[in-house]
């Protein structure tokens, strides 16, 4: 099957998918596609070898950011969106100062402490973030109708299609960034750094842009989600949720784009769903640690090892196959 | 969902109908009920995670409530006798996640009334409230504004219930002149700042420091309490601190050595306390919420029914997990039953006017009123007396029960004062 066509197909299933859920799934479908980019984003950071602890403060900063615009401004919800990833774009150049002064396990712990200090400043300062409630009342996305289809924003499905539409041109981004230049060079930074500031490249200025451009997205998926869900506060963007993400990516793997995306993907239905319908919702904070562990011990490599085993083996059937009659 | 592609527009009435038919035609019984039918009640509430504790004690006590209904016929409605069952959502104290089990609980599962505990999951709630018109309750009543027509606070008014704490306290220890407090940084924990400032100030009593709050994430509790109690107060509140929080604070003030009064809102789970403190060191300790084996919940004003014998069963079942919310939610049941009946009808609307009429309702601890514009824009708390409790002997005792309604007439203002001072008015919340 031509290339294209298996992406009209996975394009075709996207947009069927919300009308074979139930309404509450449609609801977690829409969390877990702003999720998506969170994680994905994630990954790019990873690419320079930092791990941040406080990718998902940055992300809250991209949601107080849109949630301000609209509600003290009154700016389009969309512009405001966009806002808000490059407010916390350059709250994370702002932060690379002092940040990348640090490298491994120093910049995680830095990374912390830079994230628990914009949580304070926003439970300090009430005016204008509210302090500890947080901002309610958040403008949604205004409805509009594009004649065939008409986007009623309260409904989970319109806002899947729109924060999808996002998502996908995000993570095409993304997936451009990282195979370009600039992401060759994101991973020789990480793996070969002496040589590659001996060939000329600055490696901070790198590992910069790599934390600027993850956090701008990270900032428009804080901005998707409090726009749909109305309300925002401090505790929303605290290390509980940062744990998820850390834990998305270790499951999912973070040697392919899709790694920590199916990581984010089998371990929220896995949590939301699976163990919900089974009747298990109070024992799931055991069985999700349970299943860490169990994918740690026996999955070092991430579940995107599992897909690249079956598509090797895809591929060596496909070989075998083609060898007699060559 | 074809729906979506011809037109738009739902009003709340045809939202509740379409949800009905949807609910009914996925064999789940909706808002619409033929004789006999199962009414389904939602219960939307931390189930798991740090505030748990206020939820899934909740759920259990339901869970007695609606064996004892069902034992008893169950809910009379206009159309005849219907069996009553609880559907749970573990919304985990998160907002986005109280949003979908919401749209669940009303959508998927046709419930005709939702219980909540309220504060932070609330505002993720409101937008599906406002669309459905479904009826909502709340333990929480800073939940409350004007533009919150579906949603009530019948069982508690968390915190104003705290003034009277302090009030006994300093009529019956007035040798007690100074407080200290600390409390998580949420929205939770704010409010009750408020009000204990506002009831200290009142009774008298003088804060030796500004309240000290601390992160939800705090696990050290050592430096909180080395600061708190540097200054030798006579009191130390813990405001409405989680259980999770109240235990290693009284831990810390056991080991560091503090002999003076505690006051808290609640003190879930006390017998862990004393376990891992003393008897000594816990005698005396005030806090809100009674155990429902006391005496004093036989009198003949106390609307819970039973309360000895719920108890008893409770602690059958779940031994050693009674808190503050075991009767809450359930006692929330016993005023909604009693709606529906008089409406003849499980509809949001029909029971919400039964349940107000008159301006008076059958709150646990007496006949209450509807009241709240001041305060919260809207008249949707249930408000009357409210048992102050101490520990004795190691077993929780009802020491007292005071009017909230006369402590506010005269010092009304203090609490408005400082309710304003920390941006918890219905008008200043952003």
């Amino acid at each position: 099957m031509p290339k294209f066509m298996i992406w009209i197909a996975a394009l075709a299933a996207l947009i069927a998918l919300p009308h074979g859920l139930s309404f509450s799934q449609q609801e977690i479908l829409v969390f877990l596609t702003i999720n998506v980019l969170l994680v994905a984003s994630y990954r790019l950071l990873t690419l320079t070898g930092e791990w941040s602890l406080g990718h998902v403060v940055i992300m809250g900063v991209g949601a107080y950011t849109s949630a301000l615009l609209t509600k003290k401004f009154g700016v389009f919800v969309p512009v405001s969106m966009l806002m808000g990833g490059v407010a916390a774009a350059l709250i994370a150049v702002l932060l690379s100062f002092p940040l990348f002064r640090m490298k491994g396990f120093y910049f995680l712990i830095g990374s912390f402490a830079a994230g628990e200090i914009i949580r304070l400043l926003w439970k300090r300062f009430r005016d204008p973030f509210g302090g500890a409630k947080g901002i309610k009342g958040i403008d949604p996305m205004p409805d509009f109708s594009i004649g065939f289809y008409q986007f009623d924003f309260f409904e989970p499905t319109s806002y899947y299609y729109f924060a999808g539409f996002i998502v996908i041109i995000c993570l095409w981004i993304l997936w451009r960034i990282e195979k370009s230049p600039v992401g060759l060079t994101f991973h020789a930074v990480h793996w070969q750094d002496k040589l590659a500031q001996a060939s000329g490249v600055n490696v901070r200025a790198y590992r910069t842009l790599a934390f600027a451009i993850a956090s701008g997205f990270a900032g428009i998926s804080g901005a998707l989600l409090a726009h749909y869900v109305g309300t925002i506060n401090p505790n929303a963007f605290d290390i509980d949720l940062m744990v998820f993400v850390l834990t998305w990516a270790i499951v999912g793997g973070t040697a392919t784009f899709y790694g920590p995306i199916l990581g984010c993907v089998v371990l929220t239905v896995i949590n939301e769903i699976v163990l919900r319908e089974l009747g298990l919702e109070q024992m799931r904070p055991l069985i999700y640690g349970a299943i860490m562990i169990l994918s740690i011990l026996f999955l070092p490599n991430g579940l995107e090892s599992l897909v690249q085993k079956a598509t090797q083996k895809r591929a060596g059937n496909g070989a075998a196959q083609r060898s007699p009659a060559e | 969902m074809i729906s979506k592609f011809v037109g738009s527009g739902l009003s709340r009435r045809t939202f509740l109908k379409s949800s009905a038919v949807t609910a009914l035609s996925a064999g789940l019984p909706g808002s619409v009920f033929a004789a006999g039918d199962t009414i389904k009640i939602g219960f939307l509430a931390p189930l798991t995670g740090a505030v748990a504790a206020w939820g899934k004690p909740g759920l259990d006590g339901c869970e007695i409530w609606a064996e004892r209904v069902n034992a008893a016929g169950g809910i009379k409605l206009a159309d005849g006798m219907h069996k009553v069952e609880f559907v749970s959502y573990d919304n985990e104290y998160d907002p986005a996640k109280a949003r979908t089990g919401a749209t669940k609980l009303i959508r998927e599962d046709g419930v005709s009334f939702i219980m909540m505990l309220g504060g932070d999951t609330w505002p993720g709630v409101q937008p599906v409230a406002d669309k459905t018109g479904m009826l909502f309750s709340t333990l929480l009543p800073s939940d409350l504004s004007p533009d919150t027509n579906t949603l009530i606070a019948p069982a508690e008014v968390h915190p104003i219930y705290n003034v009277t704490g302090v009030e006994w306290l300093a009529e019956n220890r007035p040798e007690l002149k100074t407080a200290v407090m600390c409390a998580q940084d949420d929205a939770l924990g704010l409010p009750s700042v408020a009000t204990y400032l506002a009831a200290f100030e009142a009774a008298g009593i003088e804060m030796l420091d500004e309240p000290l709050l601390f992160d939800p994430a705090t696990t050290d509790f050592a430096p909180v309490v080395t600061r708190l109690i540097s200054k030798n107060p006579d009191i130390v509140c813990l405001d409405t601190c989680y259980s999770d929080y109240v235990h290693p604070i009284a831990e810390q003030l056991f080991q560091q050595g503090f002999k003076g009064q505690i006051i808290s809102c609640t003190a879930d789970f006390y017998d862990q306390m004393i376990a891992k403190t003393s008897e000594e060191f816990m005698e005396g300790f005030i806090f809100q919420f009674p155990d429902f084996d006391d005496p004093a919940l036989n009198a003949d004003n106390i609307n819970f029914s039973d309360p000895n014998g719920f108890y008893a069963e409770f602690n059958k079942r779940h031994p050693g997990q009674w808190g503050a919310v075991s009767w809450e939610y359930a006692s929330i049941m016993d005023l909604w039953k009693a709606a529906a009946e008089k409406a003849g009808s499980a509809d949001p609307d029909a029971v919400t006017a039964a349940m107000k009429d008159g301006g008076k309702g059958a709150h646990a601890f007496g006949d209450a009123d509807w009241w709240g514009t001041e305060l919260f824009g809207i008249d949707n708390a249930l408000v009357g007396d409210w048992p102050v409790v101490a520990i004795e002997g190691g077993k929780a005792r009802i020491k007292d029960f005071r009017s909230i309604p006369d402590w506010y007439a005269k010092h009304g203002d203090l609490l408005i004062k400082h309710m304003k001072a920390y941006d918890q008015m219905w008008d200043q919340r952003s």
